[in-house]
């Protein structure tokens, strides 16, 4: 019986002799899973994938694909030999053939795989019927990758890797075709691992994601706990979306702040009445009120399509974001005063 | 046996070692004891060997700096009569090389030669020798090498102002520079790398040069090297000339491989790049331009193209006594043994290097390419030197008998030294192929289910197929221009058109020269007709 489908147990991550990303243990449970991979650029997602295709070798740990190691510091199993497809984010079509002969020689791994993917469907959903007869230099960078992710798909493998798939994707066609792509993945069950620097995207096509900081992983857990309860201070920075701000910790529903008075939540970690904190704001813990006698003043605003974020500054010189639905009748100018409605209540309290 | 140490890297290994056997050889034996020939020549020849491998190095670094760059320039920038045929026309001066061109000059300047004919013809008969000039000895070994390898530095040149950004040249306008001031203090100056990489092609040449200077009795280190081992049968001295001969063409090569680096940037730094607009020349320059390109193609390919067609036909009796056949089949036969083996070698080589990534592999390599910076005089001794040293110490002290016969003198010892000496332009031709595969291209094989075998066969190979053919092109013209190997080397009775040339020209037979050489230059100028396009690398000029 499979245990877990694929394992990553604590292997060293190493390019040219040099240790990128340490003790990393990873677990997709289900085939068909989806998980994603995140961190800055430089930080050795690439290398992570390159070793799970075989490309790299491993000098500690074990990498396990439907129970058989597949690396570790004794067995290597070369690339053609596993079952693994990896989509590069530079263009690795054949120069020089067809992007349909490209697309299809895919086809080659097919025997090995008991899915069935039909490549007219792909191609389709791809948005690459008009380029087919082209050859690679013919071709946009964007057209490129989308030929190699089509490659990768169509030779139906055991594991999916993809590295920054949609980055030369022109914005406009991006989320039409992460959303095809979850479906195609989903529905023929393919595991895949995505990685990427764009959180969004992350969040969006998997059901884990792994952040990869300081050389090591730092969570690994679903979008929603990722975005919503970090589990570390360099996590919070990564995502540049909140900051953090002292408090005081009055009881086991509250604490204080001095600028912003008393903030009511759940916490999610039990903290001592008493311990000073630095507690997490999101731009949408804070809620806007015009009525409010708590007034921050503006220092910049934001146009986000559907909401604004305001950026106020605090009596203590802190500067914190708030989202304001761009509906909302009143907008605030630089230097004007920006009402915070209290008491302020929180759904959960994340403090370090 | 680690995983590392597989059939790619085991044969790269293997190839790169064979290159560097006779480098290794030249430098050991510097340290050998040599016959008393090495005093003689150290208190007489040897400062006349280098002053006069200098004087020539300089002579023909400037003639060739002068018309290469100029021709290059005109045509590069300006539309005049016939323009875009000297684009290519200027490069079939490669299909000369020195020692013909050598025997065209004198041929045509000599006593009673080509230039008295005409001028009886024109006035009638009388004494014209003694107004005829003469372009023999250095002055001759200057011409012949100049307007024979001129085209190194007119190719790398033109290629460099064919990327030049049209901004940079606008720039020049706009801030109010003539023509010749934009060339002098804009164009020339960015094309720099280019210049000195093709200038230290041209060196490496000169050094390397014995054909022509040999006909001209001017002694080069070059010849001294020849001569102290054919004459004075002192193989040991022979080396450490060569090896003192060696540290001048490092020290070139040294160069020429930094001053490509830049050039490589150079060429990379596409952005921007627009296709310049080629000025139309007012008359009087436009005839000019015309009369210095027309003068250069005319001297360096027409001359003796004309020359040696002009006693073809008036000696008949030299093509008849020719046995034409044996001789073309002879070259053939050694081009197309010498450049497969060449071409499947450093295949095998580069594709080797490219999966193993194996850094004391690299080195080897780098030091194997060097082969072609080797003069082929000091090449063949060096080879000799090593099977002879071989045979004596390892093979016949075992009780053996002796493999010289089967190395030396032997068509397969001249491919292998063949092999040494245009390694360097098989391998770095291939890998400037490889260099457009991305290594992601491989990757996705792999993970396609290919394995290294497959990879090689079914995407490599097929993929270079324009640059296999190119560079076995490439290399088939130089061995059918190449001289003092063929000749050192070459079994007994074995003539090619080269050796035969040389022969008769040697035996002061020049009318008999001049129809191997005739059938040599005419072979060697549909190579690059075929192959023009891939050497201009300007399609869309």
């Amino acid at each position: 019986m499979i245990k877990n489908f694929f394992e990553i147990n604590n292997v060293t991550f190493a390019i040219g002799g040099k240790d990128r990303v340490n003790d990393v243990n990873i677990k997709i449970e289900q085939e068909g899973d989806i998980i994603c991979i995140l961190g800055p650029s430089g930080i050795g997602k690439t290398t992570i994938l390159r070793t799970i295709a075989g490309l790299e070798k491993i000098n500690k740990g074990q990498i396990i694909l439907k129970n058989k190691i597949i690396s570790s510091k004794q067995i290597h199993v070369e690339p053609e030999k596993r079952n693994i497809a990896l989509s590069f984010q530079e263009n690795s079509l054949f120069p020089h053939y067809t992007i349909d002969k490209n697309i299809h020689l895919g086809l080659k791994k097919k025997q090995l795989s008991n899915k069935n993917i039909d490549s007219k469907e792909i191609i389709k959903i791809l948005n690459l019927q008009d380029v087919l007869n082209k050859y690679p230099h013919q071709i946009s960078a964007g057209e490129s990758q989308r030929a190699s992710l089509a490659r990768s798909l169509i030779s139906q493998p055991d594991l999916l890797l993809l590295d920054e798939p949609l980055s030369n994707v022109d914005q406009s066609f991006k989320e039409d075709i992460q959303v095809s792509l979850k479906q195609i993945l989903k529905n023929n069950k393919i595991t895949t691992i995505v990685v990427t620097h764009d959180s969004y995207e992350a969040f969006y096509l998997g059901s884990k994601c792994a952040l990869i900081l300081d050389n090591e992983v730092k969570q690994y857990d679903d979008p929603y706990n990722v975005y919503h309860f970090p589990n570390s201070i360099q996590v919070v920075n990564f995502l540049n979306r909140g900051i953090l701000i002292p408090a005081k910790v009055t009881g086991g529903d509250s604490l204080e702040n001095e600028d912003l008075g008393i903030i009511k939540g759940k916490f999610i970690k039990h903290y001592p009445t008493g311990s000073n904190v630095q507690l997490l704001l999101q731009p949408e813990d804070l809620e806007h009120d015009d009525d409010s006698n708590l007034k921050l003043e503006v220092v910049d605003r934001k146009f986000r399509g559907t909401n604004f974020i305001y950026t106020l500054r605090t009596p203590s010189n802190k500067l914190i974001p708030v989202a304001v639905h761009t509906h909302h009748w009143e907008q605030h100018e630089v230097n004007e005063k920006f009402g915070i409605k209290r008491p302020i209540q929180l759904e959960h309290i994340v403090c370090f | 046996m680690s995983k590392n140490f597989n059939f790619w890297f085991l044969s790269s290994f293997l190839i790169s070692l064979i290159v560097i056997i006779p480098i290794l050889t030249v430098f050991s034996s510097f340290f050998e004891n040599t016959s008393n020939y090495f005093d003689i020549l150290k208190k007489t020849f040897l400062f006349e060997y280098t002053f006069n491998s200098l004087i020539l190095l300089i002579s023909v670094l400037t003639f060739t700096f002068l018309i290469g760059t100029g021709s290059a320039y005109l045509v590069s920038f300006y539309q005049f009569p016939l323009s875009n045929f000297f684009k290519w026309a200027l490069i079939l001066s490669f299909a000369v090389p020195p020692y013909i061109y050598a025997y065209s000059l004198t041929a045509f300047f000599e006593n009673y030669g080509t230039a008295f004919t005409i001028l009886k013809n024109l006035f009638g008969e009388a004494n014209y020798n003694k107004h005829i000039p003469k372009f023999d000895g250095m002055l001759g070994s200057i011409l012949s090498l100049s307007f024979s390898l001129f085209g190194y530095v007119y190719i790398l040149t033109r290629a460099s102002f064919l990327y030049q950004s049209q901004n940079l040249i606008d720039l020049g306008k706009n801030l109010g520079f003539s023509n010749f001031k934009s060339f002098y203090s804009v164009i020339l100056p960015s094309a720099r790398p280019a210049i000195v990489a093709g200038l230290s092609l041209v060196a490496m040449e000169t050094l390397a040069e014995f054909g022509a200077v040999d006909f001209f009795s001017i002694n080069t280190l070059t010849t001294g090297i020849y001569n102290s081992w054919i004459a004075f049968d002192d193989l040991a001295f022979a080396n450490q000339l060569s090896f003192f001969l060696l540290l001048f063409i490092f020290a070139l090569f040294l160069l020429e491989n930094l001053s490509r680096k830049k050039a490589k940037y150079h060429f990379n730094s596409r952005g921007g790049f627009k296709q310049k607009k080629k000025l139309k020349l007012s008359n009087n320059k436009s005839f000019f331009a015309f009369l210095f390109c027309f003068l250069i193609f005319f001297l360096s390919f027409l001359f003796p193209l004309g020359q040696m067609l002009y006693w073809t036909i008036k000696f008949p009796e030299n093509l008849i006594g020719l046995n034409a056949s044996t001789l073309f089949f002879n070259t053939l036969y050694l081009v197309i043994l010498s450049s497969s083996i060449l071409i499947i070698f450093s295949l095998i080589s580069n594709y080797g290097n490219r999966v193993s990534k194996n850094k004391i592999l690299n080195i080897l390599s780098t030091l194997s390419i060097s082969g072609y910076a080797i003069p082929g005089v000091i090449l063949a001794i060096a080879f000799i030197t090593f099977i002879v040293w071989i045979d004596e110490n390892m093979i016949q002290s075992i009780g053996f008998l002796s493999v010289k016969k089967i190395f030396i003198g032997s068509i397969f010892g001249l491919v292998i030294v063949y092999f040494i000496r245009f390694y360097s332009l098989a391998f770095n031709g291939i890998k400037s192929g490889y260099e457009k595969i991305n290594i992601y291209v491989d990757e996705s094989a792999y993970l396609l289910g290919y394995s290294k075998r497959k990879t090689f066969m079914n995407i490599h190979v097929p993929f270079l197929r324009n640059s296999l053919l190119f560079v076995s092109i490439l290399v088939s013209l130089e061995i059918i221009r190449e001289l003092p190997i063929a000749l050192i080397l070459r079994p007994f009775n074995f003539e090619t058109f080269a050796t035969t040339a040389y022969i008769s020209a040697s035996e002061d037979l020049l009318e008999a020269a001049a129809v191997p050489s005739l059938f040599l230059i005419v072979i060697a100028a549909i190579f690059i007709m075929i192959t023009s396009k891939y050497i201009l690398r300007d399609t869309n000029d």
